[in-house]
Formats: structure tokens, C-alpha cells, sequence
């Protein structure tokens, strides 16, 4: 039974074809042939991985996370660009925050498969501080956008490993808190709701939790809130109330839903998009390359990409439960969800149902540390699908 | 086992709900918004753009272009694509108010049309705009067709001219958009519609920034349609010649057309002012000057000054004296002593004449004699004559507006004066001074009865089809016998001045005494004697006496026309 299920390779590859394919129509051929070259390194970089035992990973897990969470370090004292997000090498521009993405996968699914009990609130801190210090320091360069993916990881393969979902729901009701802050009467909605809530379960720790945490929470949050860069909040802004400032954010959001709306069933055809030919559109080749294909190919494109999607993340998914390996599985919960979450959000952005937060498109988007940060995940799913009965 | 599996189902409802959300909100998108999106995407790229229909050209009797169209430089905005800072660093470029740019974009309903905010830009502000074209969002530059008048102010009345139309005209006028122009005075107003033609409209695509990319296949552009050419009976030598021999005075007026046709040949007036000056629009302070009410060089005078037409009119009395036979020619009154006495009221001559006839009465201009004979022909008879030769009416002339001038009658004196008028303003009539007035163009016309054998003359200023003259019912024989007086006028009486060589010229002096200074001098005149090919009239306001300045005059733009036309010859 030692055989590699290649089906994932596949859709991971027709994913990328897609993704070149639209990048030479929106960035043209000198894109088009850097990311041809990522994708051809890559390639290799991924069968070479898929030959390599899951075990080795475990062992390696710390000193992969410390080196990423070093590269992380590096990346905003050394990096001249501004924001401070990448290298450049030789010509290709690496980017820390994507390997970092590993790293925290990685050291999670090490630390999870040792633990035999999730239950208890100091059960959450040691995976926490894992991936504030990588969250903290993507938040840094700034990229809102990267730094936010780690906490549904974490949540995600915390749940995976055991962790009861009530639990994470009380530990995380905080953050609800503090986005219901900003307005006083449904944060008091909230409070009042949870608080029954809590009286009900009857349990003294969530109950002292959940109410020293939240008033806490629900009044730093307007402080923070004013600490953020303008831009920052301009994003969360135009989110909220995107006819405002038509010229603005939301310019991005109505510009890019005039892309795909305008698509309609079938498209405009191949490199036949006015939206992004006449440049209405932003970050044609990167964060927006979804609503070109929109614009371009229609509904029947999106269908067609959003099954492929699925398809993907279900055949990770059964991996991760039919994985005998503890840290196996864990890890392949973790790669799901980056891929997901990281997908949804970019999709869900294109057509104007999620906040402009800067995330590209997993194997489709342009960049090539992306690709390479993808794949070397599929490389490592492919070998573990390779051991899966293995203990 | 169980809680794996349920942890399982978690993870796979997510995964459903997640991407049935994207799928379900493209759905809406594509689908059912997929229309308006589609309109949307179009109304991004593209443009609807305006050409401008160059106006017709304007041409003289001889085919010379005496308005035509030059190139000029526009700048235009996509009100769709403009900000806050493109629009005030624009104004700062172009030199004009923000608020104006602001109203004409307020103005436009549709916002995807190219919007021309100033006209005829210079290339200093050309460049500028050009320089940083990259930083302004929405502006394009381009070149029109601006009319030009290359004689400057030469036929500034007689041609009128043009300027932006306002914004509460375009209410009125559907066909005319912000940044049109239309016709306001002389020709360019009345035949407005026969020269403007019909803009082209093209469907262009933009960019982003607002940059023209290209045109556009799939929309059908509507071509150019040029205003059509106007060829006038003006004559460019003439006007040349006439503003030269006016150069000295600085108000008053001069018309002569073909007696026999109407076609006006000359219609000059002055102050005159520079149609050009229009194009790239006026300062307040140039707009005030030509609005000062004591020069007004808008006013056309040959149309629309109204003035008192001294002896001029002596010429009409004894013809409606001898029609309506009152009188024979040899009738005679009490002789010319320098002055008249009405009851104790004084009533004076120029000169002392002495016992003279009709025809020496004319050719004299006494006053005396005129004075009683109005009074013997009376009120009625002479504003029903006056009435015939056109006085009190307008001459139907192609210039709109054109003044009535004032014609009093027996009625009018009674409104005016109440029942106890004298005949003192017979007196007054029959001299032409008091309440009598005309225009230059009027009284022309009015000649146009000796000329014409007893018909009067329609002026017209284009060679479209009209009537060129109308018929009264008058004695044919009396017409000739006054002609033969308007002869001696110039060959021995008060208009020896507008002689020239040895062509019989037939006229009448006058001098129009009036409330602002010195008299206004009048002569009008027609040559050849037989067969009238040129009728003309001068006034200089404040000039002083009709035979020394206005006659003078009147002679050399005839001599001109007829040296010109080949009907004399200098040895």
C-alpha cells in the first residue's frame, strides 16, 4: 500500500496552470516567464520533498521554526524595501512570512502530537506563543494580510488534535468582544448573551475567563484601534460602508465586483477583460487575480475553480483522518486550512463579501515564495500519504 | 472514534459552507447582476467625445472669406474620472475660477461625456497641461475648429459674432451642449442654424487615468457635419475703403446696397469692436467696455440708431405734396427772410433764400418753404406718405433686431402733446427735426423710391432666395420730377461735395440738430442717376453740417464702388 496519491500533485498543478495562464493575461509574458521558472523549481522541490519520511520533519520541527522565525527577524532589519516583506535574491524576491507559515505548522503539529490532553485554558498558551511571535513579527512589516492566516491554523489544528470546541469558543470570545466593541450596545448584546451562556455550563474557570477577559478586551480595543496605520483602518472602513469613498479602498472592492459581475456566465474571453486590460482593476497579477478570471472566463470559471478547491482541501482532509500519524495528520489539518482559509478570504474579497486584507490566491496568484511555500506543503502531504498506515 | 469523526464533519461542513458562499455570491453577481455590472464595466471604459462642426465660412460678394474657422486649442475633462486636486491645479493652469469648472460639470448630466471647460487655450498653458497630464485624472487635450475673422473688427456689425453659450440657454436649446458656441449678433445670429452644422460624436476607450487608448469598432461614431458657407452681397473693398475714409470720426454709420436688388454692399458702423476677442472669452473689464453705454460699439447703428433725419426728408414732403395733388411744382410761398414767425414764435432758416420753387426749395434746403408747405398738405397726408416709403417699419432687412424708428401721426402728436399740439410740430416734421426718427438703413431704404421709379428696395445681406423690392402706388411722373431735384442737390445745391467727375449723382443733405452737441451729419444719395447701381447713406454723429462731412464721404464710397465695378473710368 506504499503509494503516493498523485491526485493531489494533479490539482495542485492544474491550479498553477490556471494561475499562469492568468498571469500572462494580466501581467504579460515578463511575469509569465518568472513564474513559468518558480514553477519549474518548485516542481522538482516538491517531488524531491515527497520522497522524504514525515518522521524526519517531526524531528526537525523546532530547529524549522526557529529558522523561519529567524528569517522573520532578518526580514525587518535587513530588508530595504518598504513594507519590509522581502529579500531579494538573484534576481526573485523571497518572501520570510510564506515559509514562516510552514515553520508554524510544523512546530504546532510537533507540539500537539505530544500532548495526550487538550482541556484547560494554560493548554492554549504554548501553542498561542507560537504563533503570536511569527503573527507579531508578519505584523510588523506590516502585512496585515499574512499575519492574520496563523490564528485559524492554530485554531484549526488545535481543534484537530482535541481541544474541546466550546473551549476555543470561550477562549476565543475575547476577539469577538473586540470586534463588537466598537459598538457599545451589541458589545453589551454579546456580553450579556455569553454570560448566560457561561452560567449555564456552570464551570468556574470559564466563568472567571470569560469575565475578566472580555470587559478587558472590549475597552482596550477602540485604544488599539486608534494605534493602527491609517491605511489599516481605511481597509477596515471601506469594508464597512464601501459606497463612501468610491475613489478610495472601496474603490478596489467595486472595481473588482464590476470585473466579475461584468463576466457573467462565460466570460469575456481569454485576455479580452476591459476591467483589467484598461487597468480598473488593482493587483491585476496578484491579490485580484481571481476577479479576472472572473471577468475572463465567468461563473463557469469560478464553479469550475471553487470544485477543484474543494476537491483539494476534501482529499486532505480524508489524509489527515486516515493518517495513523499523530503529527502526520495534524500537519495536513494545518496545511488544509492555510490553503482554505487563505482561498476563501482572497475569493470572498474579489466579490465583496470579506474585508480588502491583502492575501494572495493559493498556487494561482503571482509570487513566487508563495508557489514554493504551497508546493513544498504538497511535497510534504504527498510522502505523507506515501506512510499513511505507518505508526 | 465518534468525537473524530464529528471533528471530521466540522471541518467538511466549513469547507461546504465556505465555497457555497463564493459560489452563491458570484452567482448573484454573475447572474443575476450580471447586466448591470456589465453596463457598469462599459460606462468605465467607455467615453462619449464631442467633435466640433466647424462653422461655416462667411464670404463677401467676391469670394472673399471674411470669417472663416482657425485651429485652437481645448481643454476637456471626463467628469467621471476627475478629483478635488485635478480640478484646482486645472484651474490654476487655465487661469479661471474653480467654482466655474465645478458649475459646468454640475452642469452635464452624463458623466462619461467629455466636458470642454476652456477653449482656445495658449501653448504656454498647453504645455503645462501636458507636463503633467500623468498626475491629472480625466483631462485631454485636443485641437478645434475656432471661428476666425481675419478683416478682425472691419464687419464687426454686419457679421455680429459668436461666444459660449450659458448655461440657462441650453435649457431652451436641447441641441446645444456646455461649451457650444452660438450666434449673437448680425449674421452669425440670424443664420445661427445655417452655419453651426452638427457635431460628430465619437465613442472612445479609456484607461484608468482617463487616457484615450483608442476608438471604438462596436459603437457607430456619427460623423462631422460642417455648418454650411454663407455667400453675402458685402463687399470687402468697400468696407476697407469706408473705414478709411470714417478714420477721423468716431461715431456714425454708413449703408449702400443695389437699389434695384436689395443686395446691401456695405453696412458699417462705428465704434466697432473685434469679434475675435469672443473666442477665449472676454474679461470682465473688456466686457464692461463694450457694454459703456456712452461708445455701446455692440450697437449696430445702421439698424438700430434711431436718429432725426434733418432735410432729408424734404424730399419725401414735396413728393407726397405733388402725388396727392395739393400742388403744382411751380407752386411758391411767402419768401424766404431767414425766419418764420408762428403767431410770436420764431421759426428760422439756415439761410435767406428768397421767393424759390419746389425744385430750387429742394436743391436750396430751405427751410422756410417746407415749413409752410408741410402745413399746407397737413399732418395726415404726410404721415400717410412717410408711412409708404417706410418710415415707422422695419425694412426687412436679414439682421435681427432692426429699430421701427419713431413716426409720429396725428394720433401720436395727440398722445404726446394732448389735444393742443401746434402746428409748430408740422413745422418741426416737415424739416425732419423734433420727433421724426430713423435709422441709417431706413432712410436709405425710404430713397430707394427715387431710384427705383416708385418702388422701395428690401435690403438683404446673403444671396438666399427673397423678395428684393415692393411696390407703392405712386405717380410716376412726380417721382421724376423730385429726382430731377435730388440731381441739382449735388450738382449745384447743398451736396456739391459728393460729386464725382462727371456721373450724375442724385441726393440730399441734412443736418440733424440733436441734444448731445454738435449736429449729426446726414447725406443720402444714389448713382448713376438713371439705372442706380449704388444707393448710399452716411451719418456722422456730431459732425456738424450734412453737405461738408457726411456728403463728402458718401461721394468717395461711391466713386470707390463705381471705379471698382468699371461704371467710370479715371482719365
Amino acid at each position: 500500500m506504499k503509494k503516493i496519491d498523485y491526485s493531489i500533485l494533479m490539482i495542485a498543478i492544474i491550479l498553477s496552470a490556471i494561475g499562469l495562464l492568468m498571469i500572462y493575461s494580466t501581467g504579460g509574458t515578463g511575469y509569465f516567464l518568472k513564474q513559468f521558472i518558480w514553477l519549474g523549481i518548485t516542481f522538482i522541490i516538491t517531488i524531491l520533498i515527497s520522497q522524504i519520511p514525515p518522521r524526519i520533519w517531526m524531528n526537525f520541527s523546532p530547529f524549522l521554526y526557529a529558522i523561519t522565525i529567524l528569517l522573520l527577524f532578518a526580514v525587518l532589519i535587513f530588508s530595504t524595501s518598504y513594507p519590509k516583506r522581502w529579500f531579494n535574491l538573484m534576481g526573485f524576491s523571497l518572501q520570510p512570512s510564506e515559509f514562516a507559515k510552514l515553520g508554524t505548522v510544523f512546530i504546532l503539529g510537533y507540539h500537539l502530537s505530544h500532548k495526550k490532553r487538550l482541556e484547560n485554558f494554560k493548554d492554549f498558551l504554548l501553542p498561542l506563543l507560537m504563533v503570536l511571535i511569527p503573527a507579531g513579527l508578519v505584523f510588523l512589516e506590516p502585512d496585515f494580510g499574512a499575519a492574520q492566516i496563523f490564528i485559524p491554523i492554530m485554531v484549526a489544528m488545535l481543534y484537530w488534535a482535541g481541544m474541546p470546541g466550546e473551549k476555543i469558543f470561550i477562549f476565543f470570545s475575547p476577539l469577538i468582544s473586540a470586534i463588537t466593541s466598537f459598538s457599545i450596545f451589541v458589545w453589551l448584546g454579546f456580553i450579556s448573551l455569553f454570560g448566560l451562556y457561561l452560567y449555564l455550563r456552570k464551570r468556574t474557570s470559564d466563568i472567571l475567563y470569560g469575565f475578566i477577559a472580555n470587559p478587558l478586551v472590549g475597552l482596550m480595543t477602540p485604544l488599539i484601534w486608534n494605534s493602527l496605520k491609517v491605511y489599516q483602518q481605511k481597509r477596515i472602513i471601506s469594508f464597512l460602508s464601501p459606497w463612501l469613498d468610491p475613489k478610495g479602498m472601496s474603490w478596489q472592492i467595486i472595481q473588482s465586483k464590476i470585473a466579475i459581475g461584468s463576466g457573467r456566465i462565460f466570460g469575456k474571453g481569454f485576455l479580452s477583460g476591459t476591467q483589467k486590460r484598461l487597468e480598473f482593476l488593482p493587483e491585476r497579477h496578484t491579490d485580484f487575480i481571481f476577479s479576472c478570471i472572473g471577468e475572463e472566463f465567468g461563473f463557469i470559471a469560478i464553479v469550475v475553480i471553487s470544485l477543484l478547491y474543494i476537491y483539494l482541501f476534501y482529499k486532505l482532509l480524508n489524509l489527515a483522518r486516515t493518517t495513523k500519524n499523530r503529527f502526520a495528520s495534524l500537519v495536513t489539518i494545518g496545511f488544509m486550512t492555510w490553503f482554505a482559509y487563505q482561498s476563501f478570504i482572497n475569493m470572498g474579497m474579489t466579490i465583496g463579501i470579506l474585508p480588502v486584507t491583502g492575501v494572495p490566491l493559493p498556487f494561482i496568484s503571482y509570487g513566487g515564495s508563495a508557489l514554493l511555500a504551497c508546493f513544498t506543503a504538497i511535497g510534504i502531504v504527498l510522502a505523507i500519504s506515501k506512510t499513511r498506515y505507518e505508526y | 472514534m465518534e468525537q473524530e469523526l464529528k471533528r471530521y464533519r466540522v471541518f467538511e461542513a466549513g469547507l461546504i459552507l465556505a465555497f457555497s458562499l463564493i459560489i452563491i455570491f458570484s452567482f448573484k453577481l454573475q447572474i443575476f447582476e450580471g447586466k448591470k455590472y456589465y453596463r457598469l464595466a462599459e460606462e468605465n471604459r467607455i467615453k462619449k467625445k464631442y467633435i466640433m462642426a466647424p462653422r461655416g465660412k462667411i464670404f463677401d460678394r467676391n469670394g472673399k472669406e471674411i470669417a472663416n474657422t482657425r485651429p485652437g486649442f481645448y481643454a476637456s475633462i471626463i467628469p467621471a474620472l476627475i478629483d478635488s486636486f485635478t480640478i484646482e491645479k486645472l484651474a490654476q493652469i487655465l487661469n479661471i475660477d474653480k467654482s466655474r469648472i465645478i458649475a459646468k460639470i454640475n452642469l452635464e448630466k452624463n458623466p462619461y461625456v467629455s466636458l470642454k471647460i476652456a477653449h482656445d487655450i495658449t501653448i504656454a498653458q498647453l504645455s503645462l497641461l501636458e507636463e503633467s497630464i500623468e498626475e491629472l485624472r480625466g483631462i485631454e487635450v485636443g485641437v478645434e475648429p475656432l471661428r476666425n475673422y481675419p478683416y478682425n473688427e472691419l464687419f464687426s456689425h454686419a457679421l455680429g459674432y459668436v461666444d459660449e453659450i450659458t448655461k440657462e440657454e441650453i435649457k431652451n436649446l436641447p441641441s446645444y451642449k456646455t461649451g457650444d458656441y452660438i450666434g449673437r449678433s448680425g449674421l452669425e445670429k440670424v443664420y445661427e442654424s445655417h452655419l453651426k452644422g452638427k457635431d460628430g460624436i465619437e465613442y472612445i476607450e479609456v484607461d484608468v487615468r482617463g487616457k484615450e487608448v483608442g476608438r471604438l469598432s462596436e459603437y457607430r461614431p456619427l460623423p462631422v457635419e460642417p455648418g454650411k458657407d454663407l455667400w453675402t452681397t458685402l463687399d470687402l473693398e468697400l468696407a476697407e475703403s469706408t473705414a478709411v475714409f470714417m478714420k477721423e470720426y468716431e461715431r456714425g454709420a454708413a449703408v449702400a446696397f443695389n437699389p434695384q436688388n436689395g443686395e446691401v454692399y456695405l453696412l458699417f458702423s462705428k465704434p466697432v469692436f473685434d469679434p475675435n476677442k469672443f473666442i477665449s472669452g472676454l474679461s470682465d473689464s473688456e466686457w464692461q467696455a463694450l457694454n459703456n453705454p456712452k461708445v455701446a460699439p455692440l450697437l449696430n447703428r445702421a439698424t438700430m440708431s434711431c436718429y432725426p433725419i434733418g432735410s432729408t426728408i424734404k424730399p419725401f414732403i414735396a413728393l407726397a405734396a405733388l402725388d396727392a395733388n395739393l400742388i403744382k411744382v411751380e407752386k411758391t410761398f411767402s419768401p424766404c427772410k431767414g425766419v418764420y414767425y408762428l403767431g410770436k414764435r420764431p421759426f428760422r432758416c439756415w439761410k435767406i433764400h428768397g421767393q424759390l420753387s419746389l425744385i430750387d426749395a429742394i436743391i436750396n434746403s430751405c427751410d422756410i418753404y417746407f415749413y409752410q408747405l408741410g402745413r399746407f398738405i397737413g399732418i395726415d397726408i404726410i404721415a400717410e406718405y412717410l408711412n409708404k416709403f417706410g418710415f415707422g417699419k422695419e425694412t426687412g432687412i436679414d439682421l435681427i433686431p432692426e429699430n421701427r424708428g419713431i413716426l409720429p401721426d396725428r394720433k401720436w402728436f395727440e398722445n404726446k402733446y394732448g389735444k393742443n399740439w401746434t402746428e409748430g410740430h408740422i413745422f418741426n416734421l416737415s424739416i425732419g427735426q423734433g420727433d421724426i426718427l430713423a435709422t441709417p438703413l431706413q432712410l436709405a431704404c425710404a430713397y430707394s423710391v427715387f431710384a427705383n421709379d416708385g418702388k422701395i428696395a428690401i435690403p438683404h445681406l446673403t444671396k438666399i432666395d427673397r423678395k428684393q423690392k415692393r411696390e407703392i402706388l405712386i405717380d410716376k411722373k412726380a417721382v421724376e420730377t423730385i429726382k430731377k431735384a435730388l440731381s441739382g442737390v449735388v450738382a449745384r445745391g447743398t451736396g456739391v461735395l459728393a460729386r464725382v467727375l462727371d456721373i450724375e449723382i442724385c441726393g440730399k443733405t441734412g443736418t440733424a440738430e440733436n441734444p448731445h452737441g454738435e449736429d449729426h451729419s446726414i447725406f443720402v444719395g444714389f448713382a448713376p442717376a438713371q439705372n442706380p447701381e449704388i444707393l448710399v447713406c452716411v451719418i456722422v454723429e456730431n459732425a456738424g453740417h450734412g453737405g461738408s462731412i457726411a456728403a463728402p464721404i458718401a461721394g468717395k464710397i461711391i466713386k470707390t464702388f463705381l471705379l471698382k465695378n468699371k461704371l467710370i473710368t479715371v482719365k
